[in-house]
């Protein structure tokens, strides 16, 4: 093989031809390589080092925003917080107003059913005394009438028996 | 080496059959491993794409080490195929060699000394084309052929023409050693039966290992530099 080449004769000729196809054929092996190959591979490979970059910007982005949120909620909670503590007093405060509203209300109506009841007792007492005090007057003359006439004479007793039969029969 | 060839003459340019069928072997292979390690990408990359991405990312490393500018952005795609193809072309001959009538077909096409040496010749013609292109013409020869000292021209010219000599000659004898030895070793199984059979299967799962290895490096260290001479000449 060394032969072929150092010893190249007019005859013999260097293998030239080798050369050229050589030369061709990387021509040719690069073109479709970069087409089918290269071309992308490496598309892929920037794409993906784009993607990376852009992935670590947005991801420092969505890094901040959510740390403005974070301080954001926690303002809105703390402010809730306070709002809620407000809230709470405020319906304590209301709620023993009412509660002592309510009973001292009872109580003043309470009383003045008690004061109206004792009043009507009264009343009621006043009449049953009145209409007993007639009964026992009318019953006081009825048995003062009864002991009267018993101790009337035999004639008037007779006569008054009589008045009395003869009241009986007109009634 | 006595080896025989079966060439063919073209528009008075001779064509070797077993170093076109060895490129293009080699060029079919590059390509379809690499379009289907390209095949599906997706952006969280798997399996076949993850290997190519680490080979792209391997090569722009090279480049970016010698070249950080904007020239060794356009250099990394080179870079990448130059290295792909040496790459499978020095592996190519370990694995399958395919002998018809003493005419060896298929092998690695770099153990051809035409082809480093034109390979080298590429790289070494673009560094000199860059650096003009990016510098100026002046400053390239000022910078290439007369520094440090304009009375070192002589020297940096040799200096050129064996940074190029060098480049192709160093991956043409590793391949071309590593085949000849396994050659050798071929030889040996077959002088003296099963007696040598057995001792030289080993021997050459050894060696071919070691020419794997060998091969990767030779690939590296020619991309390497390739962006190194590319590199010097534009500062």
């Amino acid at each position: 093989m060394l032969n072929q080449v150092f010893i190249a004769g007019a005859s013999d000729g260097l293998a030239l031809g080798n050369m050229l196809f050589l030369l061709i054929a990387f021509a040719i092996l690069m073109l479709l390589l970069k087409k089918y190959a290269w071309g992308p591979v490496v598309k892929m490979m920037d794409d993906r080092a784009n993607k990376v970059a852009h992935d670590l910007d947005s991801a420092e982005d969505a890094r901040q925003s959510a740390e403005t949120l974070q301080q954001e909620r926690q303002a809105q909670l703390t402010s809730a917080r306070t709002d809620a503590n407000t809230i709470v007093t405020d319906a304590k405060n209301a709620a023993n107003q009412e509660s002592q509203k309510i009973v001292s209300d009872a109580q003043t109506t309470a009383q003045a059913m008690q004061d109206r009841a004792a009043a009507q007792i009264e009343q009621d007492r006043d009449q049953a005394m009145l209409s007993a005090k007639d009964d026992v007057a009318e019953l006081s003359v009825t048995i003062a009438q009864k002991i009267i006439q018993k101790e009337l004479k035999l004639d008037d007793q007779k006569a008054l028996i009589d008045a009395y039969i003869d009241g009986l029969g007109e009634k | 080496m006595n080896e025989k060839t079966a060439s063919f003459m073209l528009a008075g340019l001779k064509f070797d059959w077993p170093t076109i069928i060895s490129i293009t072997v080699a060029m079919v292979i590059v390509f379809v491993v690499l379009v289907w390690m390209a095949h599906r990408l997706t952006m969280k990359p798997t399996g076949k794409q993850n290997a190519l991405e680490m080979l792209i990312e391997f090569t722009n490393g090279i480049v970016d080490s010698n070249l950080a500018n904007k020239t060794g952005d356009n250099m990394k795609f080179l870079a990448f195929v130059l290295f792909s193809f040496i790459f499978v072309t020095n592996q190519l001959g370990l694995i399958l060699h395919i002998n018809v009538d003493g005419v060896t077909y298929l092998k690695s096409a770099t153990s051809d000394p035409l082809i480093p040496m034109i390979l080298a010749l590429v790289s070494i013609g673009m560094s000199h084309y860059l650096s003009v292109e990016k510098i100026g013409f002046k400053n390239y020869v000022k910078n290439v052929y007369l520094s440090p000292f304009p009375f070192l021209l002589p020297i940096n010219i040799i200096d050129q023409f064996t940074s190029f000599m060098t480049l192709g000659l160093r991956l043409f004898g590793n391949i071309f050693a590593g085949e000849v030895v396994l050659g050798l070793i071929w030889n040996l199984a077959q002088s003296a039966g099963i007696v040598t059979m057995v001792p030289s299967l080993f021997l050459a799962i050894v060696w071919i290992a070691f020419s794997l290895f060998i091969g990767a490096i030779q690939a590296y260290v020619f991309v390497v530099l390739t962006m190194v001479y590319t590199g010097e000449k534009l500062e």
